[in-house]
């Protein structure tokens, strides 16, 4: 059984990371919250997708056009509008892709959307006069530049990917959507209206991904296409919310924590070049040792915690485990 | 002027597209029978770069050799990669079947930065064969090599699936891997051996990389996207779609660098563009039959 | 033919072309009415022309030797194959056409012979996915109107928060009747619900398809045991090639010469 209160933990806990943080005013930790709190997001609305079966290798796409919708809505209808643009331009984005790939499964699917973020890199670079093509583009700084207000602003996106994410995971949606997964045909025979669903959650994941990618955009105020469109950001999600435990809300939190952890070591072992080689070394020892990811490692030790337990307790743990 | 230019950029393309068979005919033959993409293949082919250009500038072996000992390394590693991690993520679910690769990709890339830095190399091997004039089209002695050498890989490929008693498992293995165990075929030893060959043909294209491009850590990303993109076009799985699939992408490519203005910086975007749009209109490929997702 | 059909439930459809076939019916009228329908992959046509009509309230038995069509009517009439031609009407309503969950909707569930089911849900939540979104009168059928009162009707209570992943064959049938049940349907049809169950697990499935009927839903089944066919249903539709062979009451259609010969093949006829 969830209780109450381990339901809010992940909400408690980021509050009082964002608000210690803000408070304590050191640039290294709040540069590094920011960089796992927007990773974060993007693992969180990777899952979302991937729970109706969409294996998305796409995500650059949606986080490039965030920062980029903002840069050139901004100087044209203002900061509020350009805001609202962001999240219009992700959603008929997500829609139109999601509708592309409707009938794409498994690996077609992930080529599809890998192609389709590289696309967007190199509609960026053709259409310079619009985009500052391979150049660049400027938008506007969030917070004014203060890194504590950033921090603050992207520490509350975050709340709201949690509690989406969460929401997602309610009665409402959890079981169409994994039922979506394993058989769509048994989805729709269950009254399960499958394309709006696979597009609803598309919408919900790309716009995430954008309003991401806004905010990072406005970190420096300045972006060049390489900068949002590298398939890092397509592969990053992926990645983190494997590692931390797919289908659950803290996975992704926990993986954003622990992957970018281990990149400031590295980084400050190897140096600025080839310091990514942690992250494939532990993409491949992951896969290897614990493909339920750290999620699936703790419920391990969970239920054999459990075992010793009386048997009520063993039985309510295995619920737990949905 | 137009024609001779539009002559020059498909003869080119030609060139190109032996090298791009080779190397997409590969990833989907590992793709058909394990139902993996191996999203590494690129840095196989990018590590068969730098053996080749490593073997020429430091020990003066000839390119056409270093080729085939990349091939052979290759390969070697390529079992390596197989027994030690990827055979045991056949039975896992897909987003960890692209995960591994993703990953060994990043890996591979990264070993090669941190050893030989991003900078992009050039092998100055004299041309091994005589460039060839064609009235006034002029195809480049390596051109002419990377042709020939990608056709007979490509070539290779095709006669030991068509004639050979592995090949013939193989295909069955591709085709329906469950009537495949039924009929008693090991088919983990046929995984294993489709990324032999894989790792072998990957090698060698590394060898005709390094001839006609240049060698970089990164190298093996451009070749890859753009292998996607003709086996998109050819169909996953499908060998014989592959060549074709490489001739199409590579003349769209050399087309678009040559008569669209600034269509050279376009890049693997064309490839990209390629994909999408196949994809979209005909899931399986352009030629692809339907098959196993 | 016109599109006059009555939306009267109650009275049989006036435009049906046969009337021997349609004075086969019972009073309760057409639930489900297929007319002309044809259906192809590629060239090849799984059904050619189909005719027939489902009586309300009747438990009506859909056999035919493999390849017949039978998968191919049911697949096609709960909107999951394209009609290449025909009418499918559903309480008289044209439903051709239509998407499955629209389908479900207007009142017709089905079960699959497979169903694969989510390991990680439990019995609850498969459950819930119906009661939440095919949008029917969740209180029509009295005393099913819940995930609990359902899965305690077809034999789950027990295991109602167990995961999927850990249900024999016999449950995961079960499930999936359930699950159909939870789209609290007018019409259902059940796809070889029996397939591979011991003759014991069989014999309990037929009790609660009888129980299901009891609830005032009609029933199609799709059925390869004889057994089942002359015990459950009030009437039998026979498919062969991709055509309606004979339809009638069991033991006058089980007797006729044609369908022993395309069923049993001509030695056991004999």
């Amino acid at each position: 059984m969830k209780t109450g209160l381990t339901r809010l933990l992940p909400y408690i806990l980021i509050l009082l990371v964002t608000l210690a943080l803000v408070w304590i005013d050191k640039p290294f930790w709040i540069q590094l919250a920011i960089g796992v709190a927007i990773t974060a997001i993007t693992a969180l609305a990777w899952d979302i997708l991937s729970r109706t079966g969409q294996v998305s290798l796409g995500s650059a796409a949606f986080f490039g056009v965030g920062s980029y919708t903002l840069a050139i809505f901004e100087p044209l209808i203002g900061l509020t509008l350009a805001w609202i643009a962001v999240v219009v331009v992700c959603a008929l984005a997500a829609t139109l892709l999601g509708l592309l790939t409707l009938r794409l499964r498994r690996m077609y699917f992930a080529i599809a959307t890998l192609g389709f973020a590289l696309s967007m890199q190199v509609l960026v670079v053709v259409f310079p006069d619009w985009t500052g093509g391979s150049g660049g583009i400027a938008p506007p700084v969030l917070a004014d530049g203060d890194p504590r207000w950033q921090l603050a602003l992207i520490g509350l996106l975050l709340l709201a990917a949690v509690a989406l994410s969460d929401a997602l995971l309610g009665l409402r949606f959890r079981p169409a959507f994994f039922m979506i997964r394993t058989k769509p045909e048994l989805a729709a025979a269950s009254g399960v209206p499958v394309v709006r669903m696979k597009i609803f959650a598309f919408i919900v994941s790309g716009v995430l991904i954008g309003l991401a990618g806004a905010c990072y955009g406005g970190l420096y105020g300045y972006v060049v296409p390489t900068d949002v469109f590298t398939t890092n950001w397509s592969v990053l999600p992926l990645a983190i919310a494997t590692l931390g435990g797919m289908d659950t809300t803290v996975g992704p939190l926990l993986g954003a924590i622990a992957l970018k952890a281990l990149e400031e070591v590295a980084r400050s072992v190897i140096g600025g070049t080839g310091y990514q080689v942690v992250y494939g070394a532990v993409i491949i020892l992951f896969v290897i040792g614990m493909p339920q990811g750290i999620v699936g490692l703790l419920r391990k030790a969970g239920t054999l915690a459990g075992r010793r337990t009386a048997a009520g307790e063993k039985k309510k743990e295995r619920e737990r485990h949905a | 002027m137009e024609t001779t230019l539009l002559a020059q950029s498909l003869l080119l393309a030609l060139t190109t597209a032996g090298l791009y068979a080779a190397i997409a005919s590969g990833l989907t033959l590992e793709f058909g029978v394990t139902g993996i993409i191996n999203f590494a293949h690129g840095e196989f082919v990018m590590l068969g770069a730098f053996l080749t250009y490593f073997l020429y500038e430091a020990a003066g072996v000839p390119p056409l050799a270093g080729m085939l000992l990349a091939g052979l390394a290759m390969t070697a590693l390529s079992w390596l990669v197989f027994d030690g991690f990827l055979s045991r993520v056949l039975k896992q679910d897909e987003h960890n079947q692209i995960l591994a690769t993703i990953g060994l990709s990043i890996l591979l890339i990264n070993l090669a930065m941190i050893a030989w830095t991003p900078d992009a190399r050039v092998m100055h091997a004299p041309p091994l064969l005589p460039a060839l004039h064609l009235g006034d089209v002029i195809v480049p002695g390596n051109n002419l090599v990377v042709l020939l050498v990608g056709i007979a890989l490509y070539a290779g490929m095709i006669w030991f699936m068509r004639h050979t008693r592995q090949g013939l498992l193989l295909r069955l293995a591709a085709d329906d891997p469950q009537l495949a165990v039924l009929a008693g075929v090991d088919v983990t030893r046929m995984f294993r051996l489709s990324f032999l060959i894989g790792g072998l043909t990957a090698g060698v294209s590394g060898g005709l990389v390094a001839l006609i491009l240049y060698v970089q850590p990164l190298v093996g990303v451009d070749l890859v996207m753009r292998a996607f993109a003709i086996v998109a076009l050819g169909g996953l799985g499908s060998i014989g779609g592959a060549l074709i699939g490489a001739v199409l992408l590579s003349a769209a490519e050399n087309l678009t660098a040559t008569f669209v203005p600034g269509g050279g910086s376009w890049g693997y975007g064309v490839a990209f563009v390629i994909i999408v749009l196949v994809l979209v209109v005909r899931p399986t490929g352009l030629f692809g039959s339907e098959r196993r997702a | 033919m016109p599109d006059t059909a009555s939306p009267d439930i109650t009275r049989p459809d006036p435009t049906r072309p046969d009337p021997a076939r349609r004075s086969a019916q019972p009073s309760g009228g057409a639930i489900l009415a297929v007319e002309d329908l044809t259906v192809a992959f590629g060239g090849l046509k799984a059904l050619d022309g189909v005719s027939l009509s489902i009586a309300a309230g009747e438990i009506t038995g859909l056999i035919g030797p493999n390849g017949s069509g039978k998968s191919t009517l049911v697949n096609t009439v709960s909107g999951q194959l394209p009609v290449r031609g025909g009418r499918i009407r559903l309480h008289g309503g044209d439903v051709t056409g239509r998407r499955p969950d629209r389908i479900v909707r207007a009142g017709m569930a089905r079960t699959y012979q497979i169903p694969r089911v989510p390991p990680t849900l439990t019995v609850e939540e498969v459950l819930s996915v119906p009661l939440l979104y095919a949008g029917r009168d969740r209180h029509r059928l009295p005393g099913l109107g819940d995930a609990a009162a359902i899965a305690a009707f077809c034999g789950l209570g027990p295991l109602f928060r167990r995961h999927c992943g850990d249900l024999s064959v016999t449950d995961l049938r079960r499930l999936e009747i359930a699950r159909a049940l939870a789209c609290a349907p007018d019409l259902l049809l059940l796809d070889e619900a029996m397939a591979g169950l011991s003759h014991e697990d069989s014999v309990e499935v037929m009790g609660l398809i009888r129980n299901v009927h009891e609830q005032g839903i009609s029933i199609v089944i799709i059925e390869h045991l004889m057994r089942v066919i002359t015990t459950l249903c009030h009437r039998v539709v026979v498919l062969n090639n991709g055509r309606l062979l004979a339809e009638g009451a069991p033991a006058t259609v089980l007797a006729d010469q044609a369908v022993r010969e395309a069923y049993l093949g001509k030695g056991f006829a004999s």
